[in-house]
């Protein structure tokens, strides 16, 4: 069918070149030069990222020291933790900060605040964004793990090994569907 | 495309394996930590000759930091020995059950003699995966917000 475009968000029909999806509100602006071509890449498009069920934080403050840091990522057998300051996200501390900042150093600097360590002002991502935004972030960024806000608000963290369960999930879905 | 199709007859090579890090048992943790800082990498291959005989991943290096380990120690010593690998010839499907069975993240590839060919990750799975739909992840403007609401000029 010509001259109409399926709207990637709710998959209803719109008139090409329309801005927005005249059934959800979303912009199509960005997206109505091409249609995906594949379920799994509709799904991409649609879902949101609290699909994923992001897991709950693990937090620390701007002073907390590397030793009692590194311990609660292996207790909580967790690969990054978050830094907060009054509430708000400021740092991530992940397993390759560990790696690449402490390495063989790290008896000395098991007294110092993480603070010194932490990647400062990581990207985050909001509940409401697409799925697909998180795979950009992670394949282009080569991140390990995003912070996910509601509102602002740190709420949850998502890690590349979530979106590999979605993506095989979903493209499990797409070949029983395909039968 | 059928994706499923693809995932059990595409060979492991395709799943952006990384060049292999090797040491020798013998070779000091702290040596091994370094290697790893050097090359930016997850996963060094233990190796006794040319034969695989363990594994130490960031996350190994993460406990004996926690632990305060000493890092003078042979490496066979805290390595994971004989772990988990895929041979040359297995599909990328394979390669994701086994991740996700075992809570791998970093696969060992080895040659009918057991010796190292490669390693996949995680990243190289999910990067194998994203080839089948570019437009839809490379395409994304940085900020999902940074999405116009409006035709410019219009």
């Amino acid at each position: 069918m010509t001259g109409t475009v399926v709207c990637p968000f709710c998959e209803a029909e719109n008139i090409e070149g329309a801005d927005e999806c005249e059934a959800c509100g979303e912009a199509l602006t960005d997206l109505s030069v091409r249609i995906p071509t594949t379920s799994v890449e509709a799904d991409l498009l649609r879902d949101r990222i609290e699909r994923l069920w992001p897991k709950s934080p693990s937090t620390v403050t701007l002073d907390t020291p590397v030793g009692d840091v590194l311990k609660k990522m292996v207790d909580a057998k967790i690969g990054c933790v978050m830094v907060v300051d009054k509430g708000k996200l400021v740092g991530i501390f992940s397993e390759r900060d560990a790696l690449m900042k402490l390495n063989t150093d790290a008896p000395k600097f098991l007294k110092r605040p993480i603070s010194q360590f932490m990647t400062p002002d990581p990207v985050t991502l909001e509940t409401s964004d697409k799925i697909a935004f998180a795979l950009h972030k992670m394949n282009v960024g080569g991140y390990r793990h995003i912070p996910i806000l509601f509102e602002g608000k740190l709420v949850g963290v998502i890690s590349i090994r979530d979106i590999l369960g979605y993506l095989t999930e979903r493209i499990a879905a797409a070949a029983r569907r395909q039968g | 495309m059928d994706f499923q199709l693809s995932l059990d007859s595409e060979s492991v090579g395709s799943a952006y394996p990384d060049q292999p890090l090797a040491a020798t048992a013998d070779d000091s943790v702290g040596d091994v930590l370094q290697l790893l800082r050097a090359q930016r990498t997850g996963a060094a291959l233990i190796c006794d000759g040319a034969k695989l005989v363990g594994i130490l991943t960031e996350r190994d290096a993460l406990k004996l930091m926690a632990a305060g380990a000493d890092f003078s120690r042979p490496v066979r010593d805290v390595m994971s020995g004989n772990p988990a690998t895929l041979p040359a010839n297995a599909t990328v499907g394979e390669a994701i059950r086994v991740m996700s069975q075992g809570g791998y993240r970093h696969l060992p590839v080895v040659d009918d003699d057991g010796r190292p060919a490669g390693v996949v990750a995680v990243h190289g799975i999910v990067r194998y995966l994203v080839d089948d739909f570019p437009e839809t992840v490379y395409n994304l403007p940085p900020d999902p917000k940074a999405a116009p609401r409006e035709r410019e000029g219009a």
